[in-house]
């Protein structure tokens, strides 16, 4: 497309405590993908996990909107995430079969893949996926962890909980069983709104309402408001890797658009 | 591993490793912990294993579970906590249960409920989802500043800066950052052409720290920077 429909900020950082950075995210903003995941896993075996994850998706993503553009509404974006999520899991897993130091990897993911209007959303594990639209900011995953099962559950208080050394601990990871079945979702998209996607190194430690503050603040500089997110949490503690994808929806995006986008590119190249 | 520590007077009675069960305690003998004190119930408290956690839970007795000198009726427990139960103490040692500890790398668990979600369900989820708060911060603390409006506004006006971040100027033209760090506060462009000045000079790309008497220029605004304490 001549000028991308969206915006994309990113940063990932090891944190203030950690060695090493175990989280992954790649960025597409031509084709409107983002990708983040925060692997697991011993002898750094969690930085393989989630590398691979993203690299597969990435690439299963790029070929598949090809397909998608050339026969709009032919398969949904939905079930293109899905296919490019089992894809990786298959990866992960095989990668970790097959290396005694794998043994166990795995990654939690958050993805977004903007097309025709809409944001398909795929997630896995305690990674997060917000949205910031008229200055709110909504959360619109659920983490599979233990500590939010507790609260469900009622075993603790939401209030309690940021008491409890359960925050680690995932109950769905990518790559650690043969198949595997994200969390996947479609989100009508207006233009303005801004996407979060993060790693618990981020919501571990800023708070919803500050996240919300910095967003909204900052959204007008988008890399700015997204090292300000990383900045915050590692003042906070950074005691985990922290890494922030921050998508910026500058107009709409029909799916037509694209087929008259290829149309002209075409008679371009035959006049 | 998780130590328990009982004490009666001063003197340790009784010392237990905490595992993956299930622990009780009260005055009544079959207690996996006994605490022999006319003031305890026969039934009192139970602690609870969940993950890494160990959730102490009063078991609504009359005389009440007190934690650090605060009643409790269910509690996660920290690392150093003393839990009194009339006039005996319980201290919870877990040097793995301490903020710093939450180095933990992350590990995959088993769930506490299964849901049936999943490739499937693209239902969304309901407006207040349910969610584990940000980690309470053990301890950090921030420096208190706030500006004061010199002019271009509300003249003598006093805005704290007790927030992570803070804008000022004009969201149509210029707009300048002042955020709040361990170290101090740093004010930082974030668009408009004409750059906020410090001191009558205008800032640069990076954040520029702010020190206490400062002037500040943003937009039509001046401000005054006042570094509290």
């Amino acid at each position: 497309m001549p000028r991308n429909f969206v915006e994309m900020a990113a940063v990932t950082d090891a944190g203030s405590v950690r060695q090493f950075n175990e989280d992954s995210i790649v960025t597409g903003p031509d084709i409107g993908l983002a990708v983040l995941a925060d692997g697991m896993g011993g002898h750094r075996a969690g930085e393989v996990a989630s590398g691979i994850a993203t690299q597969v998706i990435f690439e299963a993503l790029q070929a598949q909107l090809a397909e998608l553009r050339s026969d709009a509404g032919a398969r949904s974006p939905v079930q293109a995430i899905d296919k490019s999520i089992n894809r990786a899991n298959k990866a992960v897993f095989d990668a970790a079969q097959g290396q005694p130091s794998y043994r166990g990897m795995g990654t939690t993911l958050a993805l977004a893949l903007f097309y025709d209007n809409r944001a398909a959303l795929g997630h896995i594990g305690d990674s997060r996926i917000y949205r910031l639209r008229n200055d709110v900011l909504q959360l619109l995953t659920r983490d599979d962890s233990l500590l939010r099962d507790q609260i469900e559950i009622g075993l603790v208080s939401a209030a309690d909980a940021g008491g409890s050394h359960n925050r680690s601990l995932v109950t769905r990871a990518l790559g650690t069983e043969a198949s595997l079945s994200a969390h996947l979702r479609e989100d009508e998209v207006v233009p303005g709104d801004i996407y979060v996607l993060c790693s618990d190194g981020l919501n571990d430690l800023v708070e919803d309402a500050d996240i919300e503050l910095i967003v909204r603040s900052l959204k007008t500089n988008l890399p700015l408001a997204a090292h300000h997110l990383v900045q915050a949490a590692k003042d906070n503690g950074g005691y985990d890797n922290v890494s922030v994808i921050l998508v910026k929806v500058l107009k709409p995006f029909p799916a037509a658009d694209d087929a008259r986008w290829l149309l002209s590119r075409l008679i371009r190249w035959f006049r | 591993m998780a130590k328990l520590m009982l004490s009666h007077g001063g003197s340790i009675l009784q010392q237990r490793f905490l595992d993956k069960e299930r622990l009780s305690l009260g005055r009544d003998p079959r207690n996996q912990m006994v605490i022999d004190d006319p003031a305890v119930a026969m039934e009192h408290a139970v602690i609870i294993p969940v993950g890494n956690d160990h959730i102490l839970e009063d078991l609504q007795s009359e005389t009440g579970t007190f934690v650090n000198g605060e009643r409790v009726s269910r509690h996660i427990l920290q690392h150093g906590d003393v839990v009194e139960f009339g006039s005996f103490y319980l201290r919870y040692l877990n040097p793995r249960a301490s903020a710093e500890a939450d180095l933990d790398r992350t590990m995959l668990i088993s769930g506490l409920r299964r849901r049936d979600d999943g490739a499937s369900a693209e239902s969304p989820p309901p407006q207040e989802e349910v969610r584990a708060p940000a980690l309470h911060r053990a301890r950090v603390r921030f420096p208190k500043g706030h500006v004061t409006v010199l002019a271009g506004g509300q003249v003598g006006a006093v805005i704290e800066l007790d927030r992570v971040v803070a804008t000022f100027g004009r969201a149509d033209a210029d707009i300048a950052v002042i955020t709040r760090r361990l170290h101090g506060y740093f004010i930082t462009q974030v668009h408009g052409r004409r750059r906020a000045r410090v001191n009558g000079r205008p800032i640069g790309d990076e954040a520029q720290a702010l020190t206490h008497g400062d002037v500040i220029e943003v937009a039509e605004l001046k401000l005054e920077f006042h570094l509290d304490g």
